[in-house]
């Protein structure tokens, strides 16, 4: 004889008209006899029905969706932000390390060579020459310069010169010289030479 | 040795380093510092145009063939066109373009 735990258990099944045919009967007699299970399997019964017959999709409310939409977006770029602020700081961290150990070295490699030897600045540097160099003999010196330069004039003089430059270094070392000759060589003509209107030139 | 010969020989000595200073160095005689302005100034050669390379080569030949003291004029004057300010270098192209058109 069926108990009522195990009517109970089959009751959602038959309800779906899935318990195989045995079954369903045994049920059925133990239902018939039972008002306990009666009662259960009319109110399990009720129940599916119930949830048969509800939507299985509804719509949201459109202020609802767009407040939930924004409030997510919000979330997502906080997160975004904390992240690449993380990220930003993770990168940054030891590459500024490594710079400020490196002007540290360059400052104290500075000092002490210019401590060896006077820099010798020309007239018109006013002291903003500064030449760090370690040449030896298997590397090229390294040059910093910031003497009224383009920067990308400044570079790692090479150990070896290019022919041309080896070939004539002094025409490349006097070039501002050079290319400013003619001025060079009626440099006193010319600054005694008048700027009125008469353009009177003095014969220097 | 005689005395012209001891003569002979404290000239050459006064007059060789003139001799030498007249000479183009190598690269190798040139100091870390010559040797990085030499350098970046050859990086500037580059860029220019031909014409202007050639032009810059023949100044430097008339400057190799010029007597020591006038060279040294030109350093000179150098020297003091670079230690000018802006303004003075201003007025100093207004008077030079002035000075050249008295030229032709």
């Amino acid at each position: 004889m069926m108990r009522c735990r195990r009517a109970t258990r089959w009751m959602v099944t038959a309800l779906d008209g899935e318990l195989p045919a045995r079954r369903r009967r045994a049920l059925d007699g133990h239902v018939a006899r039972c008002p306990a299970c009666r009662h259960e399997m009319a109110t399990t019964a009720a129940v599916l029905q119930g949830v048969g017959g509800l939507a299985t999709s509804s719509e949201v409310p459109g202020r609802l969706e767009q407040a939930t939409f924004r409030r997510v977006r919000l979330l997502a770029a906080a997160e975004a932000e904390r992240a690449a602020t993380r990220a930003w700081w993770m990168r940054l961290r030891l590459p500024v390390l490594g710079f400020a150990t490196a002007v540290v070295a360059i400052v104290a490699v500075g000092l002490m060579r210019s401590g060896d030897r006077p820099l010798a600045p020309r007239p018109g540097d006013g002291g903003r020459r500064v030449v760090a160099q370690a040449p030896t003999k298997d590397k090229p010196p390294l040059v910093a310069s910031r003497e009224r330069r383009d920067p990308k004039a400044t570079a790692t003089v090479p150990a070896e010169p290019p022919p041309q430059l080896a070939a004539a270094p002094e025409l490349f070392m006097d070039l501002p010289l050079l290319r400013n000759m003619e001025k060079l060589e009626h440099f006193e003509a010319i600054r005694t030479t008048t700027l009125d209107d008469g353009g009177e030139q003095s014969n220097g | 040795m005689s005395r012209l010969g001891i003569v002979a020989l404290l000239t050459a000595m006064l007059a060789a380093p003139a001799v030498r200073a007249q000479q183009p160095r190598p690269w190798h005689q040139l100091s870390p510092d010559e040797q990085r302005r030499a350098w970046e100034n050859y990086r500037r050669y580059q860029q220019l145009p031909e014409n202007k390379q050639r032009s810059l080569e023949e100044r430097y030949q008339r400057f190799q063939a010029m007597p020591p003291q006038d060279r040294d004029r030109l350093r000179q004057n150098y020297e003091t066109y670079r230690g000018f300010d802006p303004g003075q270098r201003q007025e100093f192209g207004q008077k030079y373009r002035r000075w050249k058109s008295g030229q032709h």
